[in-house]
């Protein structure tokens, strides 16, 4: 007997509904298990569509008034990055995607074809690699449009330019993505590797060459014009960034005559047609691409051997395992256990690396800039936010499910003996240590290129230490109070009500800190500079040198709160668990 | 029924699965056995699709799975042994995704998915999400899922894991039903007595090739060993292990 298979459009239609019901009952389950973290995401994201909108009015109002070409700039630079990063950030979703996923696994033993299993999965991709271009880009051009007081048809053109525009770099990356794995499944790493490491380096190549090997001293007039004349190169005619700013300026001109007006109108709707063309053309192609290397791919890949490991031991873990005392072995032995498993886990390291290797060299560049006594303080204080910041998104991400995942193989810990409480001790002194070493460098450098003063360097240093430990605390100890020991998701673990009350609390936390530190040192820097600070008698005393000691003060004993506490409560939750 | 013709499949230099010839003909309960490494998840994964033969043909119903791979699939119903689910489905929508998959008629959808739910046991917890189902519960999903259809072809691997008697009970009686009507099984276990138990044959696989074909009293003739349990039998056939299948990793 013969069996019906689906048509195309049936397959489309049928993933198009799971999709719709899994985010349907995604949104209604979150709703109704965690009010709070609902409302801390809608919260979030207004007062950062808000912020993002009144940040680009503002410099619109600003840039308008200068030359037309400014914007075309402007947009072509933006717009181009945006598709050089959407194009790597779909092919790495797309790998995950379609070859390593379980759902995948699954769906290659249905009776779907491949195009219909890639499609469902670069839906899926264009939207994770997409929204924070919608969230970015919808307040910039919104204000945009509202400065130059752009016809309404400007508005309506929006979100189809937005969106058929994300589908040609989605479509690039697919297709990349699929024919490396296809054509060299054996060096696949490599040749990613290779890409990503080119595409790096001429990333830093531009950025040098734009803003580093400038003439002009920096953010003079001759500066911005040098710069400008730089960035032209991303105006290139067969760039489809180029078609989506012409069209978009050509959208938003509002001429008084109305034969202009439609004049310009049909032109925004020329570039519109050609980008919904190309997007189509090229999610046709990787239809295509799918058909004919899809399985054969997924194939190659599942035959491949696992590299073979030869058995070594590092340095580090011999230290750590026989140095030190007898009590401390244990614990050590276990922050041996977690350096492995960090080294080996390459997602952990690799986000590491790139986005502390990216604040290092934003760090470094700081020195091209000349800034004012006051200027160099303020973005001091705004980088060591933006550390903790940074540290504390990694804390909630790996540290604070560290204990759940511990959890899902207590049985092994739980039969060694050791001391329950030593578990936490090896989590929470694995997360200070490996936090404190980069961040206390990376303040280093910071301050270092800002020029600041030797004191007001080891301020930063010791908040730097305080940070460190107060959010390696909240995150184990909020890990150890609000386990979820049926997850076996990191990330879902983090994205759960107790990972969101950790990011919180880490928040306010940096929060407290900075703002504490940066109004005592910038009032100090102010009353220094020579009565540049109000005649209040309590400013001055907070400016003082007593007022920065007491600063500093604060912000240990803070520090020291926020570390133990959440410890004291994880260490307390933990002895009474029962698995 | 299954074919594969002289299916090899390499990983790397490694051969995983060499010139596998074997036919399972309809209404045949086969059971595949043998030790880590020796390539009964290499030959699942090519019988259901994952995996394509270096060289030879694999067959379901007369389709090769590399030609004619949806045509295969309509014919195949699958219980890996890790199943997966759509954490954000709940059982009930998960079967009617998987009824909507194989084109199974509207007006029978809801009578399918009644019979499979009631079959199984799953009213309780049917319009629960599968993100609060227990290994039981997932497995025995899964199983409706794969019955659904009403395939030609049930692959199973590891069936029984995560199972309670009782449903194992239901799932042995309905395999036994669904043979006698004509369906194929092709099962690969480790529990012996489950093989010896249902199957109507069994092949032994050791290094990536078929080491025993045939039925338990077969199998006592065929090894001299007295009157001794399946499990002397299997250990005396598969007891050679060599340094490279030492070495192998646990599941090719």
């Amino acid at each position: 007997m013969q069996r019906q298979l689906l048509e195309v459009p049936q397959e489309n239609t049928l993933t198009r509904k799971l999709r719709r019901t899994i985010a349907w009952n995604l949104v209604r389950s979150t709703i109704h298990k965690s009010h709070f973290r609902f409302g801390l995401v809608v919260a979030l994201s207004t007062i950062f569509w808000t912020a993002t909108f009144c940040l680009f009015y503002e410099s619109f109002i600003f840039i308008d008034s200068m030359h037309a070409e400014v914007m075309s700039l402007l947009f072509n630079t933006f717009f181009s990055a945006l598709m050089l990063m959407m194009i790597f950030s779909t092919g790495i979703l797309m790998y995950g995607g379609l070859y390593r996923s379980e759902e995948s696994k699954f769906l290659l033993t249905c009776p779907l074809r491949a195009e219909a299993i890639h499609t469902h999965k670069f839906i899926e991709a264009l939207w994770f690699s997409s929204w924070g271009f919608i969230l970015l880009g919808s307040p910039m051009l919104i204000s945009y449009g509202i400065v130059r007081e752009s016809p309404w048809s400007f508005f309506v053109m929006l979100l189809p330019f937005m969106v058929a525009f994300v589908f040609i770099p989605a479509s690039l990356g697919s297709m990349l993505c699929m024919l490396v794995v296809a054509g060299l499944p054996r060096l696949r790493l490599h040749a990613f590797s290779v890409l990503f490491a080119a595409a790096t380096f001429a990333a830093l190549w531009l950025a040098w060459s734009t803003f580093g090997s400038t003439q002009s001293q920096a953010l003079t007039p001759a500066w911005f014009e040098e710069t400008l004349s730089r960035l032209a190169m991303t105006e290139q005619v067969f760039l489809p960034s180029w078609w989506l700013s012409s069209g978009l300026l050509d959208a938003a001109l509002r001429n008084h005559s109305r034969e202009l007006s439609r004049q310009s109108t049909f032109e925004a709707l020329k570039f519109l047609g050609l980008i919904i063309a190309n997007a189509m053309l090229l999610s046709l192609m990787a239809s295509w691409v799918a058909r004919w290397t899809y399985r054969k791919g997924y194939s190659n890949l599942e035959a491949e051997m696992p590299c073979k490991r030869r058995r070594q031991i590092f340095w580090l873990d011999e230290l750590l395992a026989h140095g030190g005392s007898k009590y401390g072995h244990p614990i050590r032995l276990l922050l041996v256990k977690d350096l492995q498993v960090f080294r080996r886990d390459v997602t952990q390291w690799s986000q590491f690396a790139i986005f502390f290797g990216l604040l290092a060299l934003y760090f470094y560049n700081l020195q091209s800039f000349n800034y004012s006594n006051a200027y160099a303080s303020l973005i001091g204080h705004l980088n060591l936010a933006v550390v903790g910041l940074i540290l504390s998104t990694f804390t909630t991400r790996f540290v604070f499910p560290s204990i759940s995942l511990e959890g899902r193989r207590f049985w092994i810990l739980g039969l060694l003996p050791i001391h329950r409480d030593q578990i936490i001790w090896a989590k929470f002194l694995f997360s200070f240590g490996g936090g404190l070493i980069p961040c206390l460098g990376l303040i280093f450098l910071s301050d270092s290129m800002l020029g600041l003063e030797q004191k007001t360097i080891y301020v930063h240093l010791a908040c730097c230490v305080a940070l460190c430990g107060g959010l390696s605390g909240i995150a184990v100890g909020m890990g150890a109070c609000m386990p979820d020991f049926r997850e076996s998701s990191p990330a879902k673990i983090a994205a759960g009500f107790g990972g969101t009350v950790s990011l919180v609390l880490s928040a306010l936390f940096i929060l407290f800190v900075v703002i504490t530190v940066g109004l005592t040192s910038h009032l100090n820097l102010l009353r220094n500079a020579g009565g540049r600070l109000p005649d209040n008698p309590i400013l001055w005393l907070i400016g003082g040198s007593g007022g920065l000691a007491a600063s500093l003060v604060i912000i240990m004993a803070s520090g020291l709160l926020a570390t133990f506490t959440p410890l004291w409560l994880g260490i307390r939750a933990f002895r009474q668990l029962e698995p | 029924m299954i074919q594969f013709e002289n299916a090899t499949r390499k990983y790397g230099k490694k051969i995983a699965v060499s010139d596998l010839e074997l036919t399972i003909p309809s209404g045949e309960l086969f059971a595949l056995l043998g030790p880590n490494g020796a390539g009964k998840t290499t030959t699942i994964k090519m019988l259901v699709g994952l995996l394509q033969p270096s060289r030879g043909v694999v067959r379901v119903c007369g389709h090769d799975l590399v030609s004619e791979t949806r045509s295969a699939h309509s014919r195949l119903g699958y219980v890996p042994d890790e199943p997966y689910l759509y954490d954000k489905l709940t059982g009930h929508e998960f079967l009617r995704f998987i009824a909507g998959m194989y084109r199974i008629p509207k007006h029978l959808t809801q009578a399918h998915v009644d019979r499979e739910i009631k079959r199984f046991e799953l009213q309780e917890f049917a319009d629960d999400l599968a993100e609060n189902y227990s290994l039981g519960m997932r497995q025995r999903l899964i199983f409706a899922a794969a019955f659904l259809h009403d395939p030609d072809v049930l692959v199973l691997d590891e069936p029984m894991v995560g199972l309670d008697p009782r449903s194992v009970r239901i799932v042995k009686d309905l395999l036994k039903e669904r043979t006698a009507e004509g369906m194929t099984v092709f099962m690969s276990t480790h529990t012996l007595a489950m093989a010896e138990e249902m199957a109507d044959r069994m092949g032994i696989m050791v290094q990536g090739k078929i080491k025993f074909l045939g039925t338990v009293s077969e199998l006592r003739q065929q090894v001299d060993v007295g009157n001794k349990s399946l499990e002397s039998l299997y250990l005396q056939l598969t007891s050679t292990p060599t340094a490279d299948q030492i070495n192998s990793p646990d599941k090719t």
